[in-house]
């Protein structure tokens, strides 16, 4: 998939992408100690591989024509990873991740807890509340269909937003008006802010429920940087008339053990100790990922 | 003995806003009309523009998204459904998708007030408070059907966000000749002037206010009407020239909640800007859920029918200036 105007950025192997998804995460954890602030650092290391192979592969855009109108729009409805998608732009080119350590939450800054298109151009949309993005990208997939341009509209949702009835009526709406170019891709990681997700709700047989609303499905290991390097590789053309939603199974807290499944872990800052331990954690989790 | 009537003829008058929108699209290629499936205002637009028209069907939240998405990337979205909906089910899709980046989405609809018969689920009453309060939101409710047309063209020279209450149905009345007055968003209009007493109102209520000052009038008192459908931003100036030119006797007329809507807003302003008043009524909706009955029943069951608009501004000429 080429998309004219745009280069897609240098060719990288799965294994150098896989180590741009260490350095993010690496950087995330730095934030998280340096911050005095909650940062949602659970959700954040679940979308880390996501997001590495969106900015650093699939999505066709130019950190220095961020207007470009043939580029890739990708929405982060999960607005509270927001500091996940800033790090990996900056790794891609867009901001510098100096600035982002420096201001990230203090007052005026353009980096916050959740995306402002208004305060940091290069982001697609103010999202935060939890069942927007969708629907957003419902309507710029429209606008890329009456137009004849040939981009992608990508939203990242956490499944637990899943649970926001304004996610199936753009649901609906995505497939009813056949957009081809429209793609979700869901941070299956199972949990809520405060509880298991199938503890509270049912949302299996989770895959199913998208498959019954008309879309094109595909289930991946969302950690595994070849399976989402391929998935979004083959996307369907982007005239086509299903808009495909890639469910991927993710881990919250993914790449450090004591983060790993902890609901403790949806939000909070490191001190300096604990910002070792969790760096040391995540040099012994890829250590084993690589042997 | 009922007569016969259709679903099309009772939507009849809002032909302007089809019309209107399909005048639009033929010159601006990025104008898009959406409803969650409150279509019939809209066949011109829709069969001249199949493309550049979308039903989502029942599903507010989403239309007022999708068409967020669509401003974001150089549309005008005009979003055309039923306003107790629109103002309350998508209220954080209008505040957070729309206003909070200024994009130009502009909500057009019916059901502002106690009309329609509906019952509660199906009044807006508290639209113009809750739209107002939306930073960059700019609020309007007009009840000449012909006016509709000219502040949807006007609106689309707009950058950002417009909410257009309208009056609903085949009862509508042209109020104003084509040209009697300067139609601008954020001027109110001087439909009738006097130097007694001003009443203001907007919307379905402009013609009853009408019909009061005429009553007013065989009394031999001189009633300003002003259609105060630019709700913000508010028209200060002519609020505080009214006040001084009708010895400062207030009323105001609203088919809405008499606390949040234009009497809130009037009142703001004679408050910030230290203008003294004579008097000052509210008529409007108290905060019952009003019931089930015909437009004017209902006005008159809850207070602000013609009658008791006749009666307040009886009581507003006799109110005794207050000592200073």
């Amino acid at each position: 998939m080429t998309t004219a105007g745009i280069d897609p950025g240098e060719h990288r192997s799965v294994a150098e992408l896989e180590d741009l998804a260490y350095e993010l995460r690496r950087k995330l954890l730095e934030l998280c100690g340096t911050y005095e602030g909650a940062v949602h650092i659970g959700g954040d290391m679940s979308v880390a591989d996501i997001l590495t192979a969106l900015f650093q592969h699939g999505l066709r855009v130019d950190p220095s024509d961020i207007s470009n109108p043939n580029r890739d729009r990708f929405l982060l409805s999960k607005g509270h990873a927001a500091v996940c998608m800033y790090i990996a732009m900056a790794i891609r080119g867009f901001f510098e991740y100096d600035d982002i350590v420096a201001t990230y939450g203090q007052l005026d800054s353009a980096y916050g807890m959740h995306p402002c298109k208004v305060q940091l151009p290069g982001v697609e949309a103010s999202t935060g509340s939890l069942g927007h993005g969708l629907p957003l990208a419902v309507g710029m997939a429209l606008s890329a269909r009456g137009r004849g341009e040939k981009h992608r509209v990508i939203t990242l949702l956490g499944d637990g937003e899943t649970g926001e009835g304004s996610v199936w009526e753009a649901v609906m709406a995505g497939r009813s008006n056949r957009l081809g170019n429209l793609v979700a891709i869901v941070d299956r990681n199972r949990q809520l802010m405060t509880s298991f997700a199938e503890e509270r709700v049912m949302f299996e047989p989770y895959p199913d429920k998208w498959r019954a609303f008309g879309w094109n499905v595909v289930e991946i290991d969302g950690h595994d940087m070849s399976q989402l390097v391929d998935a979004i590789d083959s996307l369907p053309d982007t005239d086509s008339d299903v808009p495909t939603v890639l469910v991927c199974e993710t881990v919250k807290g993914k790449g450090v053990d004591f983060m790993e499944r902890n609901l403790a872990w949806h939000a909070g800052s490191l001190n300096p100790t604990d910002l070792e331990r969790a760096l040391a954690s995540l040099d012994a989790s890829r250590t084993k990922e690589n042997a | 003995m009922p007569e016969t009537f259709t679903f099309g003829d009772m939507l009849s008058a809002r032909s302007v806003i089809g019309e209107t929108l399909a005048a639009e699209g033929a010159k601006r290629d990025n104008l898009w009309v959406l409803t969650p499936d409150i279509g019939a205002t809209l066949v011109e637009f829709r069969d001249t523009f199949p493309d550049r028209f979308i039903d989502v069907g029942l599903a507010e939240q989403a239309c007022v998204g999708i068409a967020a998405g669509l401003a974001y990337d150089g549309n005008i979205s005009v979003v055309s459904g039923m306003l107790p909906f629109l103002s309350m089910r998508a209220l954080e899709q209008v505040r957070s998708d729309v206003c909070y980046p200024n994009l130009p989405v502009k909500i057009i609809g019916t059901h502002g007030g106690l009309v329609g018969n509906g019952g509660s689920t199906h009044y807006a009453v508290e639209d113009l408070s809750l739209m107002a309060s939306l930073t960059n939101m700019t609020v309007t409710s007009i009840g000449d059907p012909v006016m509709v047309g000219e502040v949807l063209r006007q609106s689309m020279e707009m950058s950002g966000p417009i909410y257009i209450r309208l009056a609903v149905g085949k009862k509508d009345k042209v109020l104003y000749a084509p040209g009697e007055h300067d139609i601008r968003i954020g001027r109110g209009i001087v439909a009738r002037d006097g130097s007694d007493v001003t009443l203001f109102t907007h919307g379905t209520t402009v013609a009853q206010a009408l019909d009061a000052a005429d009553e007013l009038a065989k009394e031999g008192v001189s009633v300003r009407v002003v259609d105060m459908w630019t709700l913000k931003p508010i028209d200060a100036e002519l609020v505080i020239r009214s006040a001084s030119e009708t010895d400062g006797r207030f009323v105001v007329l609203e088919d809405h909640l008499t606390y949040g809507g234009l009497a809130t807003r009037i009142s703001d302003v004679v408050t910030d800007n230290g203008v003294n008043l004579t008097s000052f009524e509210r008529l409007g909706i108290p905060q019952v859920y009003a019931g089930f009955g015909d437009d004017e029943e209902l006005r008159n069951k809850h207070g602000y029918g013609l009658s008791h608009t006749v009666d307040a501004l009886r009581r507003a000429v006799q109110a005794q200036e207050a000592t200073r």
